[in-house]
């Protein structure tokens, strides 16, 4: 009666009446200790740190941060800084670019498939797609099931579909899209549900019915195709029964204090000039507006947090090998341009606004109380980067940071280096855990998996 | 596979290949079965890395010297995956269905398509998740809203004079036939009837309409490109079928428009003049025409995307060094370029002008930009530039500037583009370096060239000596396409060398000289010819595909290189006209 206790006050919180069958996992150390639901984002941002900047200046008596996590101090006791990992996977891919290798292992913990879809590997084949499920959409898969959205994933930066662009999996070979666009995303996350209650049924049943419809035609389809295309249609088929299975859960109700709708944003994905159609205009695309685009992101996500719409998002700071010039900062030149040059102080300004962005997510979650604290004590945030180094490329010494104990699952406030040769699957396995998956013991590849990362809990 | 000659082989070795990087130069980002994780027994890339360090392959010229033994009696054509309409594809067939100001409306709705081998169209790339699916849903629903507000763009009859039901059965039929792009079956035809009859029961005529609109667009006989007709070809082992007619009209509509077929094809198709190279090769004269503003756009999307022009618009300059540079400059550069590759194609069609032309397309800003009389005109119009320092599209401002740095030129980058999107090769990632070597920066104390000498340290000269040496002969344009014959206080000197081609070799100065030496180079006529079929097939080319490519190139050699001739050529080539019973493979 937990549960149901908890989702009622969950969605009175949210000022719906519904109170809906509850499915979700039970699991993980602090489950007893809080009766809400855990929430995991993971914060991406590209290109490499600087190690001497990133690591901190002192562990004890307490931390003190480097000079890239100064924005972050007034949280220092709520994070722990992951030094020492390896990303195994990307060093033992057959082929492919640093770059993609870095972010396709990042969250899979699995060498990419082999292929020659993404090109420049050092001197052989290049890659294809990432090879496996990743961290998040696993955890979704578990603990995303009531939700209106299984997981929501954002990004600052409209990209072409692709290995460097792309951080989360539902398996091998399925990249999930960002939403890139602030307003869409409103509308996707926030708009559902509303006007005359008799057409919101109606609609709801002519969705199914066309659902079924749809579906029906790709299941006649798929028994002609062979296995090539037949995996590239059922994964469009999973997309259809997942929205299919969500269609009678309720969207954002009208607004609470606690659950309140944050205001639509009027940008749209940063695009490249529209060529569809006729239409031949050119637009100017300075990448000024991505602070704003950060700013509205962490507002519906935090919302979308609160109001239990999903439990787990992720948002892409800004794409590997990123071409944002941080003008805004006095930056001309792009991130990626800039981290094969040696101009320190540049890159820590750059890392110092991932940072940034990051505390102000947590403030924004500290803000938003739950019980008897906030969301935040019951949210895990793993910003985490696709290389240790960016001009070198490595894959060693990967920047990772926590923030959050995932209502109580880590203690926070420290610092840890893992031993000596420790592969990234075992912070992936510990994120796992704290989020409630008890039972998972590996993750991505089983080679490259130790257990859990020890120093995070005790 | 073809490698390299030995002796450049050797040479690139004296260099100090072997340290960190192989020297291995890839065909560009080829996508292949094995890139969805599945593999494809009997089909390899043409365009897979060579694989043993040192080789130098250039798979763009697999079919390089028109070996007969290529094309054997029996249609071959490749793979034949199933293809989604991407997300241009998508809004311009909504476009044809209900005009263009309802695709205009859902136009920016969509999240970006996933590209392979460099193009927004390949197959094996565009996969649809969750926000996706969600996006079709929610478009299906504002377009049918929008549309059913105004019935006549889709329902062909009066529903008053002729009976509901009579005139619902015309709409469906007529639209649905226009929506899959062939007639409904009798099952279909019941199935959508159903959803108008749904519709209808919950409000008025329009709202059957409404439904059933949303039911086609959701549909993935829509949203694909999907064939399943055809006939296994008589004598064959069964694994090679033709293609059916409306399936080929829609292969030809998307090739050259990026849209749904027209009256005209769906007419051909219906009277069966498809099924024979002559009459395809005919629909595809008739749609390669420069007075039709869906070739020329698609046209124009090809070659943006192969020569990466999109990255023009995003080029940010150091505003201490260039004070000039803006985002009005950048979107002139931009519109001279694209001006300039249309009317190259259009009106000459010569690989060789696209290559040396000594002119250009202005505005008054451009012409003050690069130093010449400005045109009366307010638009963009030709303008004749000195041919000791213009030669097409290499000495083009726009791609000056987007391969180079902010505050400085870029021979690494210029270099680069010319391998990897001239000569279609793919050049390796740069090594991962302890100590790391840092990009020089810019000093009043050496010359460009003297700052990038580091990279003829043994570590970095085997792939830097491929790149450099060539963007050496750019240095008479300065990061934002001007010409200079001063860098910093040092004399610009513009001597450089290609390695690694066939027939290109060999020492130069300047970008004009290079530019026609690689215009009329063999890499360049197999580049261009890989790059139309990759484009038009949606997909990399495989060992299947030789016999396709080769009579390609020969159509190209036999019209004085005219680059228009490819895309008729391809039409009607095998991996145009038939089609693989498993598609993607296996």
């Amino acid at each position: 009666m937990i549960k149901l206790a908890r989702r009622r006050f969950l969605r009175s919180a949210a000022g719906g009446a519904l109170a809906l069958p509850l499915l979700s996992e039970v699991g993980g150390p602090a489950r007893a200790a809080s009766p809400f639901p855990k929430r995991l984002i993971i914060c991406f941002s590209p290109n490499g740190t600087i190690p001497t900047a990133w690591v901190p200046r002192a562990t004890t008596p307490e931390l003190v941060l480097g000079d890239i996590m100064a924005p972050l101090a007034p949280h220092k006791n709520d994070l722990i800084i992951v030094d020492n990992l390896t990303m195994t996977a990307a060093l033992r891919a057959a082929g492919g670019d640093a770059h993609g290798l870095g972010v396709g292992c990042l969250l899979t913990g699995i060498e990419p498939l082999a292929g020659n879809q993404f090109a420049a590997g050092m001197g052989g084949p290049g890659s294809g797609w990432p090879g496996g499920i990743s961290v998040d959409q696993l955890i979704a898969d578990r603990i995303g099931k009531t939700t209106k959205f299984p997981s929501l994933e954002y990004t600052t930066k409209r990209m072409a579909g692709n290995i460097w662009s792309r951080i989360s999996y539902r398996g091998a070979a399925m990249p999930v899209t960002p939403m890139d666009s602030p307003a869409d995303a409103f509308d996707r996350v926030f708009a559902g549900d509303l006007g005359d209650p008799a057409a919101v049924i109606r609609r709801k049943a002519q969705r199914k019915s066309i659902l079924d419809n749809s579906l029906r035609e790709f299941d006649a389809l798929r028994r002609t195709l062979g296995k090539v295309d037949r995996d590239k249609v059922d994964l469009h088929i999973s997309a259809l029964r997942d929205i299919e299975s969500r269609l009678d859960i309720p969207g954002a109700g009208s607004a609470s204090s606690q659950c309140k709708k944050p205001a639509r944003s009027i940008l749209t994905g940063s695009k490249e000039p529209t060529y569809y159609l006729a239409n031949e205009k050119t637009e100017a695309n300075n990448d000024l507006d991505i602070p704003e685009r950060h700013q509205t992101i962490r507002e519906m996500l935090v919302t979308a947090l609160a109001c239990d719409l999903t439990r787990v998002a992720s948002i892409i700071l800004a794409p590997s090998r990123s071409p944002i010039a941080m003008s805004w900062l006095g930056i001309q030149e792009a991130h990626h341009a800039i981290s094969h040059t040696a101009n320190v102080a540049a890159l820590i300004k750059i890392n110092q606004f991932y940072a940034q962005e990051i505390a102000k997510l947590i403030s924004d979650l500290k803000s938003m109380r739950e019980g008897a604290g906030t969301v935040f004590d019951n949210t895990l945030i793993v910003w985490c980067n696709e290389l240790g180094v960016g001009n070198s490329h490595s894959h060693d010494h990967i920047p990772f940071m926590l923030a959050g104990s995932a209502g109580g699952f880590f203690k926070t406030g420290r610092s840890i280096t893992a031993p000596a040769g420790t592969s990234h699957n075992d912070l992936l396995i510990s994120i796992c855990q704290a989020m409630g998956l008890a039972d998972v013991a590996t993750f991505g590849n089983p080679k490259y998996c130790k257990g859990p990362l020890a120093g995070l809990t005790g | 596979m073809r490698t390299m000659p030995a002796g450049v082989a050797a040479s690139l070795w004296a260099l100090g290949a072997m340290s960190a990087c192989t020297g291995v130069i890839e065909s560009r980002s080829p996508t292949g079965p094995s890139d969805l994780g599945a593999t494809n027994p009997g089909r390899s890339d043409v365009a897979k890395g060579a694989g043993g360090a040192g080789g130098i392959s250039n798979p763009a010229a697999a079919s390089r010297g028109a070996v007969p033994t290529a094309c054997s009696a029996a249609p071959d054509p490749g793979r034949s995956p199933l293809r989604r309409l991407n997300l241009m594809e998508y809004l311009n067939t909504v476009a044809d269905l209900f005009g263009t100001a309802a695709a205009t409306q859902v136009a920016d709705s969509f999240p970006p398509d996933e590209e392979g081998g460099g193009f927004s169209n390949n197959a094996d790339a565009l996969v649809v998740t969750g926000l996706l699916a969600g996006k079709y849903m929610d478009v299906s629903e504002k377009l049918a809203a929008v549309v059913a507000a105004r019935p006549g763009t889709v329902v062909p009859c009066d529903p008053v004079q002729m009976g509901e039901t009579a005139c619902a059965t015309r709409f469906v039929d007529s639209f649905g036939k226009r929506a899959f792009r062939r007639p409904l079956s009798a099952a279909e035809r019941t199935q959508y009837l159903a959803f108008f009859t749904e519709g209808r029961k919950a409000g008025m005529f329009a709202d059957g309409v409404e439904l059933a609109l949303q039911a086609f667009l959701q549909s993935p006989h829509f949203l694909y490109r999907v064939e399943a007709g055809g006939t296994p070809l008589p004598g064959g082992t069964g694994a090679v079928a033709s293609v059916a007619p409306y399936e080929m009209a829609s292969r030809l509509s998307y090739a050259f428009w990026g849209s749904m077929p027209d009256d005209r094809l769906f007419a051909a198709a219906g009277a069966g003049t498809l099924s024979t190279a002559a009459g395809i090769e005919a629909e595809a004269r008739r749609m390669l025409d420069p007075n039709d503003p869906k070739t020329k756009r698609t046209v124009a999307g090809f070659h943006r995307e192969w020569f990466a022009i999109g990255g023009v618009s995003a080029i940010a300059k150091d505003p201490v060094v260039y004070p000039t540079w803006s985002p009005s400059l950048r979107n002139d550069l931009r519109v001279e370029i694209e001006t300039f590759i249309d009317q190259v194609f259009w009106t000459d069609g010569r690989l060789e002008t696209l290559l040396s032309a000594p002119y250009s397309y202005l505005n008054g800003a451009l012409a003050k930009h690069y130093g010449v009389v400005a045109p009366t005109d307010n638009g963009f119009v030709r303008v004749a530039l000195d041919p000791m320092q213009r030669a097409g599209l290499l000495t083009n401002g726009a791609l000056l500037s987007l391969a180079a740095k902010p505050d400085q030129t870029s021979p690494v980058h210029r270099g680069k583009f010319v391998r990897e999107q001239l000569l279609c090769q793919q050049l390796p990632s740069p090594p991962a370096l302890d100590p790391p070597i840092m990009a020089p920066i810019v000093s009043a104390t050496a010359s460009t060239r003297e700052r990038f000498a580091q990279h003829t340290q043994p570590a970095c000269a085997a792939c830097h000596q491929l790149m450099d040496p060539i963007g050496f002969g750019f240095e008479n344009y300065d990061a934002v396409g001007r010409w200079r014959t001063q860098d910093g206080k040092f004399n610009v000197d513009a001597s450089g060398e290609v390695v690694a081609t066939t027939g290109a070799d060999g020492k130069f100065t300047g970008t004009v000289e290079l530019a026609k030496r690689l215009g009329a180079s063999v890499d360049a006529r197999n580049c261009v010819t890989t790059q139309v079929f990759r484009y038009a097939a949606g997909r990399a080319e495989t060992a299947g595909d030789a016999c396709t490519i080769e009579r390609m190139r020969k159509r190209l050699d036999e019209t004085s290189h005219d680059m228009r001739e490819l895309w008729v050529a391809v039409a009607s080539s095998d991996a145009f006209r038939f089609r693989s019973v498993t598609g993607g493979g296996q």
